[in-house]
């Protein structure tokens, strides 16, 4: 369906549409240097994907992920700053813990607030989005201002030892790391009492209380816990793919992992699959760029491609439904 | 089958000429495994309060639905004012002046009451102030007590009800359907409701009066229809010459109205003792005030009372779900008035709450994962959850209680009432509890499966189980409970014997008039 629509598109735009889809497949997913570029986008998409759905189990949002990633960046490179001349197996664990805590204290506040008082979580998070990014302008403008940038606002590059080893071709250890971390939350979430524990009140918060779930402990963790998914998210990026802490870190990564988690309805277990779609999408929308189709269309064609596949699990899933709601109403 | 000439001596010999205001005839709807209708019929004459009684599931509210427009029949036909009409929404059925007040209300609660009744009823700019008198009008001409400024949020569910009534009337509704409407009223609220429907039927319009309150029927309706199992069992019986029990047979049919009471008891030792109980409705309203009782082991305890007297939060405040502002609570002994949910169930307390759904049940979980939810910390394998014995416990369940179920692992969306209440009641008997508190345990069920939820509560009974039993059927309460409390204004203002008591002095305790001496 998509396809079809980007073919209309593109030949409107003056492209050749089999040529354009031929180059998006070829960047993406053709061949292991492709693979490899296409595994490290899908990477931050996971893991914020992953932030998102953990609180979204729970039917908390969590919209500041993309602040989150920012705040593990900090965290970082924080431990970068502080830690140079550490051996590499020291010093990028301490750098990846340091992101987790990171997000988890970003989202500590919105946490406390929700749990406690009933703070809606989608707003304050998402206002602290701004915060995150504001403080890694400042830090770059000033505190951490590369003295040999000649006066561009750079953060220094981070040492060799605390990048991500590299799997192959372009590929970090991050993948693995990721891939890791979302399996242990996707058990986590449908064989332990924890998850079992978060499903319940994710189904109904009054439930929850009857079966003697602490809802506030429950909330508070769950967002922390969201948060840090989120913060490490950031490390790996800034670790494994990127070479020193920038604005455009977070390249909207955590927006876009509403938008994972929401494709794989919330469940962490589904989490890695979209991720992958979506970085195959993302990786192919850029390639074609240099085909002279602008950033726009290749945007839309992106955006399409994320359409098609939300709608047929729409689809998929609203006959159940609709069946279901007859019974209901002939039970009533 | 219409017997309309039985309907002869109805008070509006005016109107014998002119064709009934609505007639159905042989109505069929059926819904996924469910015949809801099979060939109902049902005849009003215009400028009466038909009642149509039936007990839940006989078909009632979806052959309302089939006279307002919300559901098409399979078959038959809908005759309003002798044509024959085919409704394809309720706002075809509006048209045709057939307004349906849901049980559900559907109000804005933001908006006032004057917003209310015109909202989606006026097609062009208009004064606030001319909307406000011209309902205030509407409402003092059917004597509907309203105050049309006032924002719904702040109304109770009575005058929420005359908003309903009025936006039917806003829209020229002629032939008013009300599906049972006295079940969110106070008795004096059901009788003022009673005359105001009395005014408009001398006003001319047509009152259809869904209920299974007998006492309702005889008191303001002209004629009676009875449905079961989906047909017309008897159409059109004049309610003056017709007595309760008659009507009662048609509804329950042959099935005997109430089963023998249980032997009497054998009591024990006082299991729950509930000490000077006070707490806080959800509005942060005094909602008990310093409630006293004691169930002893062997008994059932029912607790009667209007709905909104603090029924509710007893149960909540005894079960930990509700804060406490003073008293105590105490369980064989042990004082659980500060201890947690699970730490009282642990302790032997069995808890059916009065929403199943959305308290007792988690709706979008798997039935095994709602049968381990107070025993879930028991089914562990280090952090994992012990899926082999999850499972066996929800059949284990399954099997004793009778649940009628697909399979384990879908969601309990998929399952009836009864046999939701069936594994909500199942999982709190299971764990062998000294004391039961079930609030509403047979709302909405059908006739099989409140005799199914009564028989184990009566086998705890026998068991030496303590069981209170907060219900608002005082049926149910005279025929299981062994004493009878009842509760008013948030106090247990009397005490009666089921077996001697008199209905009408219970009556009269719950709307709080204890003539002295009665409480004992």
């Amino acid at each position: 369906m998509a396809l079809v629509v980007g073919v209309v598109l593109l030949m409107g735009s003056g492209h050749d549409p089999i040529r354009v889809y031929e180059r998006m497949f070829d960047a993406s997913l053709g061949g292991s240097r492709a693979w490899s570029v296409t595994l490290n986008r899908a990477v931050p998409l996971g893991l914020a994907g992953l932030a998102v759905a953990v609180a979204g189990s729970m039917g908390l949002w969590n919209i500041g992920a993309e602040g989150q990633i920012m705040a593990g960046a900090i965290g970082a490179t924080w431990v970068a700053r502080i830690g140079e001349g550490w051996p590499g197996p020291v010093l990028v664990p301490a750098m990846l813990a340091a992101a987790v805590v990171g997000g988890g204290l970003l989202a500590l506040g919105p946490a406390v607030a929700r749990a406690r008082i009933g703070v809606n979580e989608i707003i304050t998070t998402l206002m602290l989005n701004e915060v995150a990014l504001r403080l890694v302008q400042w830090l770059i403008h000033g505190r951490w201002k590369d003295p040999d940038s000649h006066g561009f606002p750079l953060a220094p590059m981070l040492p060799e030892q605390g990048r991500l080893p590299n799997l192959f071709e372009r590929a970090h250890v991050g993948v693995v790391l990721a891939g890791v971390v979302i399996a242990l939350f996707g058990l986590a979430a449908s064989r332990t009492a924890w998850g079992y524990e978060l499903r319940v009140a994710g189904s109904s918060g009054a439930t929850a209380r009857y079966a003697g779930i602490s809802l506030q402990r429950k909330i508070l963790t769950v967002l922390v816990l969201s948060g840090g998914v989120a913060g490490l998210a950031g490390g790996v990026e800034l670790t494994g793919a990127s070479d020193r802490i920038t604005e455009g870190l977070s390249n909207g990564f955590g927006f876009a992992g509403i938008i994972v988690a929401a494709l794989a309805l919330m469940r962490p277990s589904g989490v890695a699959a979209v991720a992958l779609l979506f970085g195959a999408v993302q990786i192919g929308g850029q390639s074609i760029q240099t085909m002279g189709v602008s950033s726009s269309v290749s945007t839309i064609l992106q955006a399409l491609i994320l359409f098609g596949a939300i709608a047929a699990g729409v689809f998929s899933r609203y006959r159940v439904e609709m069946v279901s709601g007859d019974a209901a109403e002939a039970v009533a | 089958m219409n017997e309309t000439d039985s309907t002869s001596c109805s008070p509006t010999d005016s109107t014998a000429h002119r064709p009934p205001a609505v007639e159905l005839s042989g109505i069929w709807k059926r819904f996924p495994g469910v015949v809801a209708n099979a060939g109902a019929h049902l005849t009003v004459l215009t400028g009466t309060v038909h009642a149509v009684l039936g007990e839940n599931g006989a078909g009632k509210s979806t052959l309302m639905n089939v006279l307002a427009g919300v559901y098409r029949p399979d078959e038959g036909e809908v005759r309003i004012d002798g044509s024959a009409r085919h409704f394809r929404s309720p706002a075809d059925a509006l048209a045709a002046g057939v307004g349906m007040v849901h049980q559900e209300f559907r109000l804005v609660p933001s908006f006032t009451v004057a917003e209310n009744v015109v909202l989606g009823a006026v097609d062009r700019i208009v004064r606030r102030q001319s909307i406000e008198s011209a309902v205030g009008d509407l409402a003092e001409r059917f004597g509907l007590a309203t105050d049309p400024v006032r924002p719904v949020w702040q109304l109770s569910m009575g005058e929420r009800q005359r908003v309903e009534i009025l936006k039917a009337l806003w829209r020229d509704a002629r032939i008013l359907i009300l599906d049972e409407p006295t079940a969110v009223l106070t008795p004096g609220e059901a009788d003022e409701l009673g005359g105001v429907l009395r005014h408009m039927a001398d006003d001319g319009r047509t009152v259809v009066f869904i209920s299974h309150k007998l006492h309702e029927v005889t008191g303001f309706c002209d004629e009676a229809t009875v449905l079961r199992g989906g047909e017309t069992v008897a159409a059109s019986l004049p309610v003056n010459g017709t007595d309760a029990s008659t009507l009662a047979g048609l509804m329950v049919g042959s099935a005997p109205m109430a089963s023998e009471r249980p032997p009497p008891c054998v009591v024990g030792e006082p299991m729950l003792e509930v000490e000077a109980l006070s707490c806080l409705g959800d509005r942060g309203l005094q909602a008990l005030h310093e409630v006293d009782l004691t169930v002893y082991s062997g008994e059932i305890v029912g607790i009667a009372g209007v709905a909104g007297n603090g029924q509710r939060e007893l149960a909540q405040a005894i079960a930990g779900l509700r804060p406490t502002t003073g008293g105590s609570v105490r369980l064989g002994g042990t004082d659980l008035t500060t201890s947690t949910p699970r730490q009282r169930f642990i302790a032997g307390l069995g808890y059916i709450p009065e929403d199943r759904i959305g308290v007792g049940l988690a709706p979008r979980l798997s039935v095994t994962d709602n049968a381990i939810l107070r025993t879930y910390t028991s089914h562990r394998k280090g952090p994992f959850l012990d899926a082999g014995a999850a499972t066996n416990h929800c059949q284990d369940l399954v099997d004793r209680f009778g649940v009628r179920t697909g399979p384990l692992d879908e969601p309990i969306a998929g399952l009836s009432g009864g046999n939701l209440q069936r594994l909500l009641v199942g999982r709190e008997l299971s764990d062998h509890p000294q004391v039961v508190v079930a609030a509403q345990p047979t709302r909405g069920l059908d006739v099989q499966g409140v005799k199914a939820i009564q028989d184990l509560l009566v086998a705890e009974r026998g068991a030496g189980v303590a069981v209170l039993l907060i219900s608002e059927d005082l049926d149910e309460l005279l025929m299981l409970a062994d004493r009878l409390l009842v509760m008013h204004d948030g106090r247990v203002v009397a005490e009666f014997n089921p077996e001697t008591a008199r209905r009408h002095a219970i009556g009269e305790a719950m709307v709080g008039h204890v003539a002295t001496g009665a409480a004992t």
